[in-house]
């Protein structure tokens, strides 16, 4: 007797909770997409994976360096610090520039001025790809598309970067 | 590149641009409590080394799986079993083969080797993911970079 008033409980009680977790689901559906619409800056705020890649605006020139910094990633069950680099200058127009280094070839990384023959280029030291300084590739060299650029911040005088962004065919 | 199934994909569609096997030889024994802290981190640090250098010159490397061996062994025995699996990496155009080491035994043998050897002493490991440490391993794979790439020119 005792057991089955036992099992209803328990079948309410897992109602019950369904219920509510189902309504806050729902709950969930119905106002997000509501909060994107009419509040683009909480949409904004979702790229928050921006990240502080420790470079003070100031010091960034003419000329391209190299920076590195690392992000926390969540892979499936996983979260491991993945380091990621950047070749970041300013250009003739004074706009701050942060290339990706990853080759568009096969994916080696690029270094700037990496060959002596080839001054005020990048330079793969795979199979010889180059670039100019604001990332097109050079005709004649196997990379097919300009260096991928990273999205951009400023916050507070630093330089802050997210994902790359593909350049397209040249 | 790694030896993952889209890698190898990738591979036979583009052999003429992966010319480079980097093999990571790495010594493993448990019967010894001291010693397996040793080549425990050793090959931690190894591990973070060889993707390091992968990451670098992915297009034209070939990262392979350790070849693992007995710390206890006599390393004399395992020049033909290292020489085998060479071979059978020559089965494809692979320019040049080169293994990665901490373990300074194979220095003696590496005249009956088919591959390069590129021998470095340990890093003394402290915490592994400390700054330092990982500056250390940045740097260390910058230089090693700079040594494959001698081989290509
Ligand atoms: S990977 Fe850069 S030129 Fe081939």
């Amino acid at each position: 007797m005792s057991d089955e008033k036992q099992q209803v409980s328990r079948r309410q009680f897992l109602n019950y909770t369904l219920t509510g977790v189902g309504g806050f689901m729902a709950a969930g559906l119905l106002i997000s997409p509501i909060r994107m619409a009419i509040d683009p800056v909480l949409k904004g705020s979702s790229g928050g994976d921006l990240a502080n890649v420790g470079l003070s605006v100031d010091d960034i020139t003419a000329d391209p360096q190299r920076i590195d910094w690392s992000v926390d990633q969540v892979d499936g069950w996983y979260e491991s610090e993945v380091s990621r680099s950047a070749w970041v200058y300013k250009n003739d127009n004074d706009e701050i520039v942060a290339f990706s280094p990853v080759c568009k070839h096969l994916g080696c990384i690029v270094s700037w001025e990496g060959s002596e023959q080839h001054p005020n280029e990048y330079f793969c030291p795979c199979h010889d790809g180059r670039y100019y300084k604001d990332g097109t590739n050079v005709p004649g060299t196997p990379p097919l598309a300009p260096l991928d650029v990273y999205e951009q911040e400023v916050k507070d005088g630093m330089l802050f970067l997210g994902d790359v962004i593909p350049q397209g065919e040249a | 590149m790694k030896w993952k199934r889209s890698d190898l994909q990738q591979y036979v569609q583009a052999k003429e641009y992966i010319d480079t096997i980097l093999l990571p030889l790495v010594p493993i024994q448990l019967s010894n409590d001291e010693e397996t802290d040793k080549y425990s981190a050793q090959a931690e640090v190894m591990s973070i080394l060889a993707n390091g250098i992968e990451k670098e010159l992915t297009g034209r490397t070939m990262l392979l799986p350790n070849y693992n061996y007995l710390k206890t062994v006599d390393i004399t025995t395992e020049v033909q079993r290292l020489n085998n699996w060479t071979v059978d990496m020559q089965q494809q155009p692979f320019a040049h083969i080169t293994y990665i080491t901490f373990d300074s035994r194979w220095k003696k043998e590496e005249k009956g080797l088919i591959g390069n050897l590129l021998w470095m002493p340990a890093v003394q490991t402290g915490e592994i993911h400390s700054k330092e440490m990982q500056r250390i391993i940045r740097d260390q794979v910058g230089q090693t970079v700079e040594l494959i790439r001698s081989y290509w020119n």
